[in-house]
């Protein structure tokens, strides 16, 4: 039997200015891209000039020019040396605390700075446009009265540039800005830009000073998590009925899959008020190595297409055919890799001339775009099992999984993660399975951390009114390194049991009905309507506040035997099967309240309960700060007498003496 | 909701729980981090920082700070002008209007303008239509009110291919409403004064004891003003207006002077037929049909002058002054007539204006004799001149 207590939070929305001028940054090491907050009150990820949702973190010089974003990714194949990649994360960092790469790179190598002690800084050439000549004499004609030739501009000079990690950011940051600005018509007030939870404070200041010289108003620097986390609490995310699959009360566990690394966060949201139960960072597990593993796949093809021999990941290092090889088929799953995420079928992969003029077309079907990054997908989901067992919570406890980044979009990582994580899959909610993830619907990976963060800055924005109050909020948020985000939480479920001796209650002795769930932050308040049931003859409302334990019985049950009542299990090859159930254990009666019903109604029609009487409760819960609980029963409008007074009652429980 | 909790046993007894029991300690502060995202947190921040953990005292200020937002989006809303165009309610008539049909429809009430008709100014008209477009378009309708298929075949298709024809007929008013010269040939036979129309006083009416001329009339001649070419029409006035008045009224009324034409009744030209005779024959009968109706028009016009005329109060009123002024006069009560003379006084004008006439006469009587003479003179001295130029040739 399934409770759907009908819970209304603390959080009244908050009303944000209606075309607040901000924008939320997801600043990525391998792609960048940006929201704004627009007229619905909703973010929403918009594309740069090129149509680019997904902006290729690279900067690229080749002669007088200079591309960004996914233009300069595709100078990695034939002017790999002049172009930079993979600059976010050297920000902050001295150069002997970056790892010198063992592979030759395919990219603009990092160097120590020439000038400034133990700097990175990247080395490109560049063609510098000759200083314009000296303007003409101002007596223009000559003497015989013909215009003088004006002295022709010179050929541009070959030079090199020096460029700094943080210098490389601020340009890329700039044409972000440059996008942003040209989409909204307006100058862009304010800023919030992401950043990994594992950045240091030096990290931290680097990419602000970066962002400012870029010209960026930055509000605040937000953690990933806590933009997915703005992005899976809004509105638009759990949807407005009552009827959403998402609770409000849940845990969620985040997987961020990027090129370079993965991070796992596992998030208890309490009515939209959330914090990190664990996490864990994985800087040598990412969509990378899928990607190698796909291009040797397309490689072989090639060779055994075309019987060209080609090695690629790596390429060998004498061989410039081979690299530019792999670069190119680097370019073209990309694509690959969208098109399996987008449908069902088969994807391409077609490049021109890839080695001796050959051209490749291949297709891969999902199937075996699964198998060839099975191992990629196994080594995730192991890592999400190590961090529910460190922290403690079991694969069944695990209410929603958010997937963030490009390759969260392919339904075989989800897959995998949805059956390796022993997850109970009737019950956890992915945006896969609430079809959210294509279409740029709100589930869509790749946008949800500058979704997030726009709606972050919409909100502190918002706040920066005149009072004195709201001018302090923003400081607590905009700083928050501070205690203020340091909470007391609640140990404890604690509930209602509606007392009950039927055989379905046996082993509780009634109905539950959790009220605040353990991991809730305090002080907090919450406030439930029930329908209880009355008799004819006695009015007596009943209820017990218990604190519980909630925990999981595993069972293992033999295939062949009756399957079990609530059909939680499934049939599988194993002889015996593991079965969880949830088990709640009655540990401390807090108190019992009880009170007669005035406003009793009883059904009519013909339905099977006419002639039941109910009445409508409503149940208030505040647990203080220092653990002490106040509840409030009270009876409201069942009936629409005049001059009855409802039945009120109060209990409270002072707070442990710790 | 669904579930309803089940009623507590009669047997049931209420536990009493320890007084000692308390919650288990919560995980001491610092314990977790909240992210520092959302509305939520927002709140709980204001809880923390200022509202000593008070639920109450939150809810206070939320809700002033909630009415503070809902002061100003009033404020916002008045500030859209909507031209008095307000909202007219849609009923089924109007939603369900056939679209082949759009010589029939009310253009003024599919574009919710009935409360002004004729007098919609083009700014309003372009707001109600825009109005009624970001409402009714095709595009809004596909998804509300598709209707469901169930084969597979057929899912997310719109089956529903006539949920435009209201879309049309809304464009359709606008495109005559737009346009000044159908617009005067629409309002010239707009349905709703037609439908006035057809109850014009008659004659055997304003014969009635209850009869309120006033009231009539003037309700029948704002009607009718509106198709004058002359703007502002003369009022009918009330009962003491004076002579000049409602001789004014009534010489404008007679001279009317209506823009009003029956274009819109115009036959179809059969469109198909090739037949250049045929085409003739239909525009010849709608130009003596609009003649003809244009034509019965003046003449209700001017019957109803005519009526009104015949029965207006003050006409009498007039008629009897003018009258009593006569018999006044005839009376020779002083002071009354005025800048009338006395009977004496006429007949010796008369007598000196005949006197003048007969010395005129025979002034010009003599004249004529001395003309005569001077004439006889002229004619005997030119004779004479001859002879004695016809002597002097002779000799």
């Amino acid at each position: 039997m399934s409770q759907t207590p009908q819970t209304k939070g603390t959080s009244t929305p908050v009303e944000f200015n209606s075309f607040a001028p901000v924008v939320g940054i997801n600043f990525g090491n391998s792609y960048a891209s940006i929201a704004v907050h627009a007229k619905e009150g909703q973010a929403e990820c918009i594309a740069n000039e090129d149509g680019e949702r997904q902006i290729a973190c690279a900067i690229s010089f080749s002669g007088e020019e200079m591309y960004i974003g996914n233009q300069a990714k595709a100078q990695l194949v034939k002017n790999a040396k002049n172009t930079i990649i993979n600059f976010r994360d050297l920000l902050g960092k001295k150069f002997s605390e970056i790892p010198q790469p063992t592979t030759p790179a395919a990219s603009a190598p990092v160097i120590q700075h020439p000038d400034l002690p133990d700097t990175a800084a990247y080395k490109v050439e560049i063609l510098q446009p000759a200083p314009s000549p000296l303007p003409a004499p101002s007596n223009p004609t000559s003497k015989v009265g013909t215009p003088a030739m004006n002295t022709p501009r010179s050929e541009p000079v070959r030079t090199t540039r020096i460029l700094t990690p943080s210098e490389v950011a601020s340009i890329f940051l700039r044409s972000l800005l440059t996008s942003a600005e040209d989409f909204l018509g307006k100058k862009v007030e304010g800023a919030v830009i992401t950043v990994p939870a594992w950045w240091s404070a030096e990290q931290r200041a680097a990419l602000e000073t970066a962002a400012k010289d870029a010209g960026i108003p930055v509000i605040q620097l937000l953690e990933e998590a806590a933009a997915a986390a703005s992005t899976a609490t809004s509105a638009s995310w759990v949807g407005d009925d009552a009827a959403s699959p998402l609770l409000p009360d849940r845990t969620q566990l985040i997987v961020d899959v990027g090129s370079t690394s993965t991070s796992l966060s596992l998030l208890s949201i309490r009515e939209g008020l959330s914090y990190v139960l664990a996490s864990s960072y994985h800087p040598d597990l990412g969509a990378n190595q899928i990607d190698d593993k796909l291009i040797k796949h397309f490689a072989t093809d090639f060779t055994k297409k075309t019987k060209v021999p080609l090695t690629v990941a790596p390429a060998p290092a004498d061989s410039v055919q081979d690299q530019r090889a792999e670069a190119r088929l680097r370019l073209a799953i990309e694509h690959t890799k969208r098109t399996i995420s987008a449908s069902p079928g088969a994807a391409t992969c077609s490049v021109e001339s890839l080695k001796d003029g050959f051209d490749y077309t291949g297709s891969i079907n999902r199937m075996r775009f699964d198998m060839v990054a099975s191992p990629v997908y196994v080594s995730i989901a192991d890592h999400i099992v190590s961090l529910l067992s460190s922290a403690g919570v079991d694969s069944h406890e695990v209410d929603e999984i958010v997937y963030v980044g490009g390759t969260g979009s392919l339904p075989g990582l989800d897959e995998k993660v949805g059956s390796a994580g022993g997850f109970d899959e009737d019950r956890v909610q992915t945006p896969f399975a609430r079809g959210t993830v294509v279409g740029g619907g709100v589930g869509d990976p790749t946008t949800i951390l500058a979704r997030g963060a726009a709606a972050q800055a919409a909100l502190i924005t918002a706040l920066s009114s005149n009072s004195e109050e709201d001018k302090e909020l923003k400081e607590a948020i905009t700083h928050a390194e501070g205690d203020v985000n340091k909470v007391k939480a609640t140990s404890r479920t604690l509930g209602l049991l509606f007392p009950n001796s039927t055989e379905e209650h046996a082993e509780l002795g009634g109905v539950f009905v959790p009220v605040v769930q353990k991991e809730t932050a305090l002080p907090a308040r919450r406030i439930l309507q029930l329908e209880v049931g009355l008799t004819q003859d006695s009015k007596r409302v009943a209820f017990e506040v218990w604190e519980v334990k909630e925990g999981i019985r595993v069972e293992k049950v033999k295939v062949e035997a009756e399957p079990l009542s609530d059909g939680e299990d499934e049939e599988q090859e194993d002889e015996f099967e593991e079965v969880k159930h949830k088990i709640i254990s009655k540990e401390i009666l807090l108190g019992a309240l009880e009170f007669e019903a005035k406003l009793g109604l009883q059904v009519k029609g013909k339905s099977e309960l006419a002639g039941t009487w109910s009445t409508t409760v409503q149940v208030q819960f505040i647990v203080g700060i220092e653990g002490e609980l106040d509840v409030e029963a009270k009876e409201i409008g069942g009936s629409a007498e005049e001059g009855v007074q409802p039945a009120v009652v109060r209990l409270h429980v002072p707070a442990p003496s710790a | 909701m669904a579930v309803i909790i089940p009623p507590v046993a009669a047997s049931y007894k209420t536990p009493s729980p320890p007084s000692t029991s308390r919650l288990s300690a919560p995980h001491p502060s610092g314990h977790r981090t909240l992210l520092p995202v959302g509305p939520a947190y927002v709140n709980h921040l204001r809880l923390s920082l200022h509202h000593q953990h008070s639920f109450s005292a939150l809810d206070k200020h939320l809700e002033a700070e909630a009415q503070r937002l809902a002061s100003l989006n009033a404020n916002a809303n008045t500030e859209v002008d909507d031209l008095g165009v307000g909202s007219e309610e849609e009923d089924d008539s109007i939603l369900t209007l056939d679209p082949k049909e759009w010589k029939k429809h009310d253009y003024y009430k599919v574009l919710g303008l009935s409360h002004f008709r004729h007098n919609a100014t083009q700014e309003q008209i372009k707001f109600a239509h825009r109005k009624k477009v970001l409402k009714h378009h095709p595009d809004k309708k596909a998804s509300s009110t598709a209707p469901t298929s169930t084969s597979a075949f057929l899912t997310g298709v719109n089956l529903n291919t006539n949920d435009d024809a209201f879309f049309k007929c809304i464009s359709k008013a606008h495109e005559v409403l737009s346009n000044p010269e159908k617009r005067r040939q629409f309002d010239s036979v707009d349905p709703h004064f037609m439908d006035l129309e057809e109850d014009m006083p008659t004659a055997a009416e304003t014969k009635s004891k209850n009869f309120e001329f006033f009231k009539t009339f003037t309700h029948v001649f704002d009607l009718y003003s509106r198709f004058s070419k002359v703007q502002p029409v003369p009022g009918l006035g009330h009962i003491d207006s004076t002579k000049e008045e409602v001789e004014g009224f009534y010489d404008f009324w007679y001279n009317f002077d209506s823009w009003r034409s029956f274009e819109w009744m115009d036959k179809e030209v059969n469109e198909g037929s090739d037949s250049r005779d045929d085409k003739r024959y239909t525009e010849k009968k709608n130009k003596t049909e609009r003649a003809r109706r244009k034509k019965e028009d003046i003449a209700k016009v001017r019957g109803l002058v005519d009526l009104a005329l015949s029965v207006d109060p003050r006409i009498k009123r007039i008629k009897q002054q003018e009258k009593e002024a006569r018999e006044a006069k005839k009376r020779g009560v002083p002071g009354k007539a005025g800048p009338s003379k006395t009977k004496q006084e006429e007949e010796q004008e008369k007598k000196r204006l005949e006197e003048e006439a007969a010395q005129k006469e025979a002034a010009e009587q003599a004249a004529r004799a001395d003309a005569k003479k001077a004439k006889a003179a002229a004619a005997n001295a030119a004779k004479k001149a001859r002879r004695q130029a016809r002597a002097a040739e002779g000799s």
